[in-house]
């Protein structure tokens, strides 16, 4: 055990956590990048996706039809919520849409409650193996898995939003509803597909990420609010911007609580956060 | 006609009254259940008057409702201050707080802003569960003392009942004032375009920072008023949870309207007695009803009111 | 539609101020005792342990008579793991619903809300958690949870025993950490152990390693981390990633069921304190308390499939020393209630014999606490 080695397991720690909220931060930005919604409901689909999976192999489902099965599922809830209750509302008030995404991540919590109930559920990690040991510090196998889904996450975006029709069409709407429209663009569509988008990486982050956790029905509000913390650091304009936020705000955590005091380390964190806004308003990486 | 539209208020301000000795039927608990409601009333109504007047999203209102419960809390049980002297202190201290941040964090745009006012709510929490020396952590702070204004204590439901209210009332009157002044009318014009107001000269700044001091002493009252009531206090009961309650209470009853967020607090602090039942269902429950309400009632309950009231008077005047 | 939802508000509105009435404690039919449990929120995979333990108390007493020919009835509501809706809930208790006792609770500030209205009411109050119950200043309430310094006086026994001097604190922020914490300082000099180092975590956080990582470096013999559930579990597994192979002491309040499954893959050596109700076949026959347990498992497993663990075994004997008081005091009402509980001797429950003073309202002694450890995805004894 060299006299660095736990200096390195911050690095790793930080890595573990900021991986997940890289993840969720994606999901929260590709919502608003589309729609300009910012949406308290991701991360119900984070626990619906995760608690589905557990679901699915228990029943003796092998773990890659599984998984490919949650992400539709959620994918389909998120777009089926965005065309029943969204889409109703879309001219009211920004507030009121806020709101209403409140509302919807009470309405699929409570029923996560009733489906899966209170107690925690496990779920395997993706592959067997020891963690992984590196200069006397250890990092768990799934956390690579997540880092690698994320990449393929971002590439994935990168492809549909540069290269397709339908991702320029979206992101045109973002830009400019009424232009986008009149070009003859299907707003609602869009709408629909963000929310597609958002719920889908909202439940792949949470399937990543449960191995490492215990899922239950309310697990969803840590991993969110710390997604909006990483996605305010990064700035709302910025995909890339919210992964590297992400991890940021892991590896600040973890050497705040290694080497300053893990009893205020929220304190810490919370008021780092409020420097950064103070100072730059738009993010680190936002466009002012 | 035009009498009663002019004095409409004189009816819920008599029911107020007469409440715990008639409908209440002397029970404590049903007086108490409307302690409750009148300290969230301030609390909204103080919210409105940030977010509905002036358009500042604040995603951690209840930073402020701890800051004053908190000074209250540990100056009478711990270093046997009045309760009237421990809550003017609350009050000064968290106006001040207020004003310190005022112009940095309220010069932020929306979704930021609202992450800076949810951080300073965090913040707060995490500074009350880690003084723990001071504040009892995350354990709680007992044995509160009731309020007493110079020797007269409030123990008994009732009598506690008439103070809270009366000082809810002066909250709404007061905020009906402001709102109706010169200084509210300024507000408005910053919420509807802020460059449009700076354009013509007003310190846009300072307006949003008065306003959201006087929100923010509001709410260090409610906090006071919340401490002698429950005797004991514990950091859960001022997250961010509680902040997006507040929230929901100015969306549910009509933002922007003074009586709107009033008729949420009622609302969303009487909804549990139809629901205590059944439990497992409640948190299912209540996101339907909010969803209902947002997508039926967009402009919140007190909408609903006001469009019956005009059809009433609309045909009366005929 | 709109003028349809508008009347359902003028509707609802109208019905909230007229359901009200006064409504005072009856003296007629059944007992009312009040349950406040954590049915949703942070704690409710424990509450609902205590509200089937205390209903089926309820059941059985009634079954065989009553007391005092008359049945109890046990009304049970959910305070949301939150202290101010616990607060609210007692309140509804003692005055709309007439209860002449209340029982319930699972945390330290939703325990000192209640005790605080219990207290005001005079209501005696007999809560299942952490809270020490101070008999000068709550004077209506009583614990039927063992003290909490049971829970680490005799895991350091056995630390003792086992030649374990150098122990490292990992507390969660919360009142669970500040409890473990005090007391662990408070009693570590009388069993010879010596605290290297403490850390707090976050209960939400998803990774412990690097205040493992800094605590390893102390040279610690075990880690004493005085959390309940995930974290808990987190805590041991994390300590396996990092070969960690040392004993880590937890709360009691894991001694179920579920605690056992989310620890089935860890290889640490995990030990939990807990009352006999954990583990009853491993208590001698002559111990009065093992009938008791024997008896409610039987009727437990046969109503839930289950057999009652630990957190059941509270409320069960809050109901016992309630019912037991109540054949004694001269009447239900609060004062002379709460006289008779403190009276309480010898009082055989799943627990332990409860035994209450004026300046005792635990009732409990240090050796109804055993101290066990899994095993193969069972509890073993340690240290009875």
């Amino acid at each position: 055990m060299t006299d660095f080695s736990h200096i390195v397991q911050f690095f790793f720690s930080g890595l573990t956590t900021g991986s997940m909220y890289a993840l969720i931060a994606v999901s929260l930005v590709i919502v608003y990048k589309v729609s300009l919604l910012i949406c308290f409901a991701q991360g119900e689909f984070f626990v619906i996706g995760a608690l589905t999976m557990v679901t699915l192999v228990s029943k003796g489902l092998p773990m890659p039809l599984a998984f490919v099965l949650s992400i539709l599922i959620s994918t389909v809830l998120g777009a089926l919520v965005q065309r029943v209750l969204i889409k109703p509302i879309q001219n009211a008030s920004i507030g009121n849409l806020i709101v209403m995404t409140i509302a919807i991540s009470l309405a699929l919590r409570g029923s996560a409650l009733l489906i899966w109930g209170k107690e925690s559920h496990i779920l395997k990690p993706f592959s067997s193996g020891a963690p992984i040991p590196v200069l006397g510090a250890t990092l768990q196998p799934q956390v690579l898995w997540i880092i690698g889904i994320t990449i393929i996450v971002l590439f994935m975006i990168w492809i549909f939003f540069e290269k397709t029709m339908l991702g320029i069409a979206m992101r045109a709407c973002a830009e400019n509803r009424l232009g986008a429209s009149l070009m003859g663009i299907s707003t609602n569509k869009a709408a629909l597909l963000a929310w597609a988008w958002g719920s889908g990486i909202g439940a792949l982050a949470g399937m990543a990420v449960a191995p490492l956790l215990f899922m239950q029905y309310g697990s969803g509000v840590m991993p969110m609010v710390k997604g909006f913390i990483a996605v305010s650091i990064g700035g709302l304009s910025s995909i890339v911007g919210s992964v590297v936020a992400g991890f940021l705000l892991g590896t600040v955590e973890a050497y705040t609580i290694g080497l300053i005091s893990s009893k205020f380390s929220d304190t810490i964190v919370f008021s780092l956060l409020m420097v950064v806004l103070i100072f730059k308003p738009s993010g680190l990486f936002g466009k002012g | 006609m035009k009498l009663s539209k002019q004095f409409w208020w004189i009816l819920p301000l008599v029911f107020i009254a007469i409440y715990p000795v008639t409908l209440a039927g002397g029970s404590p608990y049903w007086s108490g259940l409307l302690i409750f409601v009148g300290i969230y009333v301030i609390l909204a109504v103080g919210l409105d008057l940030l977010m509905g007047y002036t358009g500042q999203i604040s995603v951690g209102h209840a930073a402020y409702f701890a800051i004053g419960a908190y000074t209250s809390g540990v100056l009478t049980a711990k270093y046997g201050f009045s309760p009237l002297g421990a809550m003017v202190i609350g009050m000064a201290l968290t106006g001040a707080v207020a004003w310190a941040l005022g112009r940095p964090v309220l010069a932020l745009k929306e979704y930021y802003l609202a992450m800076a006012t949810l951080a300073f709510n965090e913040i707060v929490v995490t500074l009350i569960i880690g003084l723990e020396w001071l504040t009892g952590g995350a354990s709680g702070l007992r044995d509160i003392p009731p309020f007493s204004i110079f020797g007269l204590v409030l123990s008994n439901h009732m009598h506690y009942y008439y103070f809270v209210w009366a000082v809810v009332i002066i909250v709404i009157t007061s905020s009906l004032a402001v709102v109706r002044s010169a200084f509210g009318r300024t507000l408005l014009a910053i919420h509807s375009d802020e460059i449009a107001a700076r354009a013509f000269g007003v310190d846009t700044a300072k307006y949003k920072t008065r306003i959201f001091v006087l929100a923010s002493v509001f709410a260090s009252m409610a906090g006071s008023l919340f401490t002698h009531y429950m005797g004991f206090l514990a950091p859960d009961d001022f997250g961010v949870l509680t902040s997006i309650n507040i929230l929901v209470m100015l969306f549910l009853g009509g933002i922007g309207t003074i009586y709107g967020p009033i008729l949420g607090a009622f609302f969303m602090k009487l909804l549990p007695e139809l629901t205590y039942q059944i439990h497992d269902y409640e948190l299912l429950l209540n996101g339907l009803i909010l969803i209902v309400v947002l997508v039926f009632m967009p402009k919140g309950l007190f909408g609903i009111f006001t469009g019956i009231w005009e059809k009433m008077f609309a045909r009366a005047d005929k | 539609m709109k003028k349809l939802f508008v009347l359902m508000i003028l509707c609802f509105v109208f019905v909230m101020f007229t359901g009200v009435g006064p409504v005072m404690a009856q003296t007629k039919a059944p007992y009312k005792i009040g349950g406040i449990f954590p049915l949703t929120g942070y704690l409710s995979w424990l509450g609902e342990y205590k509200k089937k333990g205390s209903e089926l108390k309820v059941e059985l007493i009634n079954k065989a008579g009553g007391v005092n020919g008359r049945p109890l009835e046990l009304v049970v509501y959910d305070d949301q793991s939150s202290p101010e809706t616990g607060s609210r809930i007692a309140q509804r208790l003692v005055s709309k619903d007439g209860a002449i006792a209340m029982i319930g609770t699972a945390s330290v500030p939703i325990s000192g809300a209640v005790a605080s209205v219990g207290n005001r009411y005079k209501i005696p109050t007999i809560i299942g958690s952490g809270y020490e119950v101070d008999p000068k200043k709550d004077y209506y309430v009583f614990n039927s949870a063992h003290k909490t310094d049971f829970a680490v006086e005799r895991p350091f026994q056995y630390f003792k025993d086992k030649g374990i001097t150098k122990v490292a604190l990992l507390m969660p922020i919360g009142p669970l950490g500040e409890l473990g914490g005090g007391l662990a300082r408070k009693y570590a000099p009388k069993y010879g152990i010596t605290i290297v180092g403490e850390e707090r975590f976050d209960v939400k956080a998803p990774d412990i390693t690097a205040q493992l990582a800094k605590l390893r470096t102390l040279g610690p013999q075990a880690v004493f981390s005085f959390c309940t559930g995930e974290p808990a579990a987190l805590v041991a597994r994390n300590m396996a990633q990092l070969s960690m192979n040392i004993p880590v002491l937890v709360s009691h309040g894991n001694a179920n069921p579920g605690f056992l499954k989310l620890v089935s893959n860890v290889n640490i050596p995990i030990i939990v304190p807990a009352g006999r109700a954990a583990a009853p076949e491993s208590i001698p026959d002559s111990d009065p308390c093992k009938k008791v347990i024997l008896d409610f498992n039987k009727a437990h497993q046969q109503k839930f499939g289950e057999p009652a663990n630990y957190y059941s075994a509270e409320m069960v004997d809050a109901v016992d020393i309630i019912a037991a008081a109540l054949k004694v005091a001269p009447s239900a009402e609060g004062e002379k209630l709460r006289d008779a509980i403190e009276k309480t001797k010898g009082l055989v429950g799943m627990n332990g014999i409860y035994n209450f003073s004026p300046t005792d309202h635990h009732g409990t002694v240090l050796q109804d606490m055993m101290v066990l450890t899994v095993k193969d995805g069972k509890w073993q004894v340690l240290l009875k």
